[in-house]
């Protein structure tokens, strides 16, 4: 952890257009809940599918591809990642620091709106406000540092990631049941099913499959990033 | 003083004396430039990985079908509905290669060089969003047609689906030309690839998420058209809607849409606002 590393790279992620999705996008998630209570009343089924399809299924995976690509990838893109790179700080260090730095965002602009959303329809009815808070923070901490782990790997980590997002744990997991052992929104899911309580709502992977595969996922993606930013080629792709 | 001993060599630098072919000429080359560019052609290895995958997965389906209806002799996936199936293909080709297409050139800041050439603002938006909208037509035509050939070579008992084909078709060209306009009007908003890709992606799972959602809470409360009208906030349904309102083809969701005019003029509508926000965004990049 490097404080210095930390604060440019917040100031870079805060400072610029990417600004804007990382606020508009939770935004909006509040104010679907917000206009769904209006229209619909509250109601747990609405909560449950406005959190599994809405905030985990679509606004988690978005903000974790800006947050974990964001705070490395322009940086290799246009080569001032050298400057960086040049100073006494060791590789496994940045990549480390700038994990913590979209973590943090993943916090305050995935997990606390999610909470909110479901605040704003049914309070902590059955705990699925807090649960699916915890599932959006853990499986926004995976998000992160998986696409932080592509943004070092290749150039075109935001495509990639959003295959990964929408291919994968979109259309394959949907008919594909042992595709969604492999998906950080399931996993997400199954976290927030042990939370609640609620009747609408079952998870399909186990919970006790869930926390080892985002610890896993998340450590193994951080050494890895380490280990490529140490042989890190700056050579231009197009 | 010492002498001045400098002089002019001819290094034998000649004019351009061919014919000069004007802007139409230049924005046709800037077209076909941009197209190629589009799928990686002209442009390194890399770059031709996830256009032409994206190709392969777009075509698969057509092949299985034509395979479903050689083997099985039951008619295969309907055409007019192939579109909405295969959205997340065509939103994700969109959203890797519509900053592709807008984001270098901001970002260089080569437009001025472009600009001292006959080519004018409009020009270069027109070779761009024509592009595009070529790139899409042909990666949604391209299977639409390979499964027609595919119908009338296995020649299944009763008439070929000639009027679907056709429906499907127009309705490609509609739906080219909206997700070009947004994806290239979303794409010219930041100079970084990357945050283009994502805004682009980010509009497309936004819309079908939140017309999804409030699809299903309307359609569960009882209020069945305003749930219709809900459908249209997503581009794919859009252009659905008006594919059914054309040609009668049946709804690609169960509960149908809106009758009359109204899903084409919003089709319009917001061809025309994301039209409006590229050339107005281009306007400021040249003048600047």
């Amino acid at each position: 952890m490097n404080t210095v590393v930390a604060d440019i790279t917040y100031r870079a992620m805060l400072g610029r257009k990417r600004i804007l999705l990382l606020v508009l996008l939770p935004l909006a998630l509040v104010a679907v809940a917000g206009l769904l209570r209006l229209i619909g009343g509250p109601s747990e089924g609405t909560a449950v599918m406005l959190m599994k399809s809405f905030a985990v299924g679509t606004i988690l995976p978005l903000l974790g591809l800006v947050a974990g690509t964001g705070v490395i990838a322009p940086e290799i893109e246009d080569g001032t990642i050298m400057h960086l790179l040049s100073k006494p700080i060791s590789r496994p260090v940045i990549t480390f620091t700038k994990f913590v730095v979209a973590a943090s965002l993943m916090a305050v602009f995935a997990a606390l709106p999610t909470f909110l959303a479901a605040y704003v329809l049914i309070q902590t009815e059955s705990g699925i406000a807090f649960g699916f808070a915890l599932g959006a923070l853990l499986a926004g901490i995976a998000y992160a540092a998986v696409f932080l782990l592509l943004g070092v790997l290749t150039r075109h980590a935001v495509t990639i990631g959003v295959i990964y997002a929408l291919i994968w744990e979109g259309l394959v997991g949907g008919y594909v049941p042992g595709a969604r052992t492999f998906s950080i929104q399931q996993w997400a899911q199954s976290i927030a099913d042990q939370v609640s309580t609620s009747a609408f709502f079952k998870a399909d992977v186990s919970i006790g499959f869930a926390i080892p595969a985002i610890v896993v996922v998340t450590v193994a993606a951080l050494l890895f990033a380490g280990q490529r930013l140490r042989s890190l080629s700056l050579t231009g792709e197009e | 003083m010492t002498e001045h001993t400098a002089i002019i060599h001819d290094i034998g630098y000649r004019h351009y004396e061919g014919p000069r072919l004007g802007r139409g000429s230049a924005a046709r080359a800037l077209t076909l430039h941009s197209l190629r560019g589009v799928f990686g052609l002209g442009r390194t290895t890399r770059a031709k990985i996830i256009p032409f995958l994206l190709v392969a997965i777009m075509v698969l389906p057509a092949v299985v079908s034509i395979a479903v209806m050689a083997l099985a002799k039951q008619p295969g996936i309907p055409y007019y509905s192939y579109a909405v199936a295969m959205q997340a293909v065509l939103a994700i080709f969109l959203a890797s290669q519509a900053p592709y297409l807008v984001a270098p050139d901001l970002r260089y800041r080569v437009l001025p060089l472009y600009l001292s050439r006959p080519v004018t603002v409009l020009d270069y938006v027109g070779a761009k969003l024509v592009a595009m909208t070529t790139a899409l037509f042909l990666l949604l035509a391209v299977p639409l047609t390979v499964m027609y050939v595919g119908e009338l070579l296995v020649d299944l008992p009763g008439p070929p689906r000639t009027h679907d084909y056709i429906a499907s078709v127009v309705s490609t060209l509609l739906i080219a030309l909206l997700l070009a306009s947004i994806g290239l009007a979303l794409a010219s908003f930041t100079p970084r690839r990357g945050l283009g890709v994502a805004s682009v992606i980010a509009f497309y799972l936004f819309t079908s998420a939140v017309s999804g959602v409030f699809y299903a809470v309307l359609v569960s409360t009882g209020r069945e058209a305003a749930a219709g009208w809900t459908m249209l906030i997503s581009p794919f349904f859009l252009v659905d809607s008006v594919q059914v309102a054309l040609f009668g083809t049946p709804p690609a969701n169960s509960g149908g849409y809106p009758a009359g005019p109204w899903p084409a003029l919003i089709l319009l509508a917001v061809i025309a606002l994301a039209l409006t926000a590229l050339i107005s965004r281009y306007r400021k990049a040249a003048s600047s």
